[in-house]
């Protein structure tokens, strides 16, 4: 199954967004790096389910970033991106990581928004004693161990192997440190989260999934399993032999996963 | 010409085994405040030492978190030398604005040492590099806009009775009223580092500041950024004053070129290889991504990445020589630069105080005043003749 790609209007901004599968909207919200492209996760989907996947402000073609100062920003702008989907009900929102977080925030902001709710691996919280690792200014040789479990992942591989930026393709420079800079925008202090989510949790009326990679080393299992116990309803699964990037490392044990949840 | 002592009051005891940055990171059991204590002392004393050698004035600036510099806070030294001295001009170069919250403070500050000193202030003004933004918490995305809006919040304190409002996007406050307000009319000089963006040399131009290289670079790099400041105050339609240029760089002078080399060398590579790693750190939307990436493609004329004296040399990185060859090379950085101000930084890295000393004597009696006499052949002419 192919997806297609076309440009958005939202209130004037340009989204750029990807597209596929008949079936019960899907919302997928991605997060800083990897999930930002189309996954053959994705398709799998695409199945059962019509799967929208935006790129955030800054992101790939999408614009924006200019009037995005915080987390705020951005659930207002995901809010106008669901109005302008012209849905016939609330979508299904699944969100990784970053995307994890804007999707709890608006599942808390917004109940009547979301359908069913998944967070995989998902920023947000701050936990003293399982901090989120520094992700901004780490080499890519050090993220790769943060974020894989199989080092020898072909994407843990290739990122462990850069040493000099200069041997990258310009356009691959450029977009990475775009992006960087669209996540510093909301995440860079206070650092990936927002102190007043987790207090907020108990607002989620859409029952909720909650996806972990046992072995992520960027944002510890604790933050799912108080994600889990703070969200009411919340079931949490955790996939063993797991970095922070199930859609990847583990595509066919979390395709399955959030199928069964959302039929 | 003016020529300004500038130092960077590095720490000179990091251990020999150390390898990492020295920014950030570099971890604070590695301060001695007892051998700061001497440290400090020691570099106020250099300070003072070089009005008396009849510079005209002294450079100090802000760094947090390194070992690259110790002065988080520049104007807490500065004032100390506003009471110290009598005559030099006192240039702090500069407050990193967005890192004051709010940047009245700045305003404040810059005014009490102006004020104290009877007019002696040079009000210089600095994003804050990019290691600052991961040291303080600040949001790098926002550091230009915060900047530009702390200069006129700065500038209107400074200019406009008080009491008044501001009402900008970051800074909002209902009454701007400082106490004191500086001696120096309409205000004290404004400087602005640079290291090539023309946004920067577009605002310092329109403004009439002073444009200050970024040290560090290939020669050929300062050169390009002085042409295109020099464009940039034509396009405002008037011809950049000299004295509205000012090139740091390390020197030393010593009797004869190879005791220079020999006295100098090991203090250079401290410097360069255990104090300037880390310093080029650039986190996420403190530049535009195109500007990153100029940056990370531009190794080539940076001083981190040396590896032999040859190199030093022949980039200009460090002047370094007998008192005839220290003023021949400055003579023609000067008419290839056209700069109107000379930053010497005659203290680097590990150089002890008595090297320090006898720098800054033969500097200040063979090389300085040569320099002083020295007519820099207008700039148009210096190009033409090498070639440029």
């Amino acid at each position: 199954m192919s997806h297609t790609t076309l440009m958005l209007d939202v209130r004037g901004t340009a989204v750029e967004l990807r597209r596929a599968g008949p079936g019960a909207p899907l919302l997928y919200l991605h997060g800083g790096g990897g999930d930002s492209e189309w996954l053959p996760v994705f398709d799998r989907w695409a199945e059962h389910f019509t799967v929208y996947h935006p790129s955030h402000p800054g992101f790939g073609k999408s614009g924006g970033l200019e009037h995005i100062d915080g987390i705020e920003d951005l659930v207002f702008h995901y809010v106008d991106v669901i109005a302008a989907l012209g849905l016939q009900g609330p979508p299904h929102v699944v969100g990784q990581s970053f995307g994890g977080w804007v999707a709890a925030e608006i599942a808390q902001r917004y109940p009547q928004l979301v359908q069913r709710l998944v967070l995989i691996d998902a920023a947000g919280l701050w936990l003293d004693e399982a901090p989120m690792a520094e992700m901004f200014g780490t080499e890519p040789q050090e993220l790769a161990k943060l974020l894989f479990y199989d080092q020898q992942h072909p994407l843990a591989v290739a990122m462990s192997s850069i040493t000099d930026f200069t041997q990258l393709p310009e356009e691959m420079i450029l977009n990475q440190l775009k992006a960087m800079e669209a996540l510093a925008k909301v995440a860079w202090n206070p650092y990936f989260h927002n102190p007043k989510l987790e207090r907020r949790l108990d607002r989620i009326t859409a029952p909720t999934l909650v996806v972990w990679g046992r072995q992520d080393g960027l944002i510890p299992l604790a933050h799912g399993e108080r994600y889990a116990s703070r969200i009411p309803g919340a079931r949490l699964a955790v996939i063993d032999k797991c970095g922070h990037l199930p859609v990847i490392e583990q595509p066919d044990k979390v395709g399955e996963l959030v199928t069964a949840f959302l039929r | 010409m003016d020529f300004f002592f500038f130092h960077l009051m590095p720490w000179p005891h990091l251990p020999a085994d150390y390898d990492g940055p020295a920014w950030v990171k570099c971890p604070n059991t590695n301060y001695d405040p007892k051998r700061g204590h001497e440290a400090y002392n020691r570099y106020l004393d250099e300070l003072l030492y070089a009005e008396e050698l009849g510079f005209d004035g002294l450079c100090v600036n802000e760094h947090h978190a390194n070992a690259y510099g110790n002065m988080p806070s520049p104007n807490l030294i500065a004032s100390i030398l506003a009471r110290q001295t009598t005559r030099c001009k006192i240039a702090v170069v500069g407050n990193a604005l967005p890192l004051y919250n709010p940047p009245l403070r700045v305003a404040e500050e810059f005014a009490m040492i102006d004020v104290i000193s009877g007019g002696r202030l040079i009000a210089g003004m600095v994003v804050g590099g990019g290691p600052e933004y991961y040291s303080n918490g600040l949001n790098p995305a926002e550091a230009r806009e915060r900047f530009y809006e702390a200069h006129d919040l700065i500038v209107q304190a400074w200019t406009r009775p008080g009491p008044f409002t501001f009402n900008g996007k970051h800074y909002k406050l209902r009454y701007v009223n400082p106490w004191p307000r500086p001696i120096q009319q309409p205000h004290p000089p404004i400087w602005i580092p640079g290291a090539g963006s023309l946004e920067t040399m577009e605002f310092v131009a329109k403004r009439r500041y002073a444009y200050m290289g970024i040290p560090y670079f290939h020669k050929r790099v300062f050169k390009r950024n002085f042409d295109f400041f020099r464009e940039a105050c034509e396009k405002e339609g008037y011809t950049a004053d000299p004295k509205q240029m000012g090139w740091l760089t390390p020197i030393y002078v010593a009797e004869t070129d190879a005791q220079a080399r020999k006295e100098y060398e090991s203090h250079f590579w401290y410097f360069a290889k255990k104090l300037l790693p880390g310093i080029e750190i650039s986190p996420p939307g403190y530049t535009t991504a195109r500007s990153a990436l100029k940056i990370l493609t531009s190794r080539n004329d940076f001083m981190l990445y040396l590896e032999h004296w040859d190199q030093v040399e022949e980039g200009g990185y460090a002047i370094v020589g007998s008192p005839a060859t220290v003023r021949q090379r400055m003579e023609e950085m000067i008419d290839t630069l056209g700069v109107g101000n000379i930053l010497a930084l005659l203290q680097l890295g590990t150089l002890p105080a008595d090297l320090t000393r006898k720098n800054m004597e033969l500097f200040a009696r063979e090389v300085l005043p040569a320099l002083r006499k020295h007519t820099p052949r207008p700039v148009a002419e210096a190009r033409q003749a090498v070639g440029a």
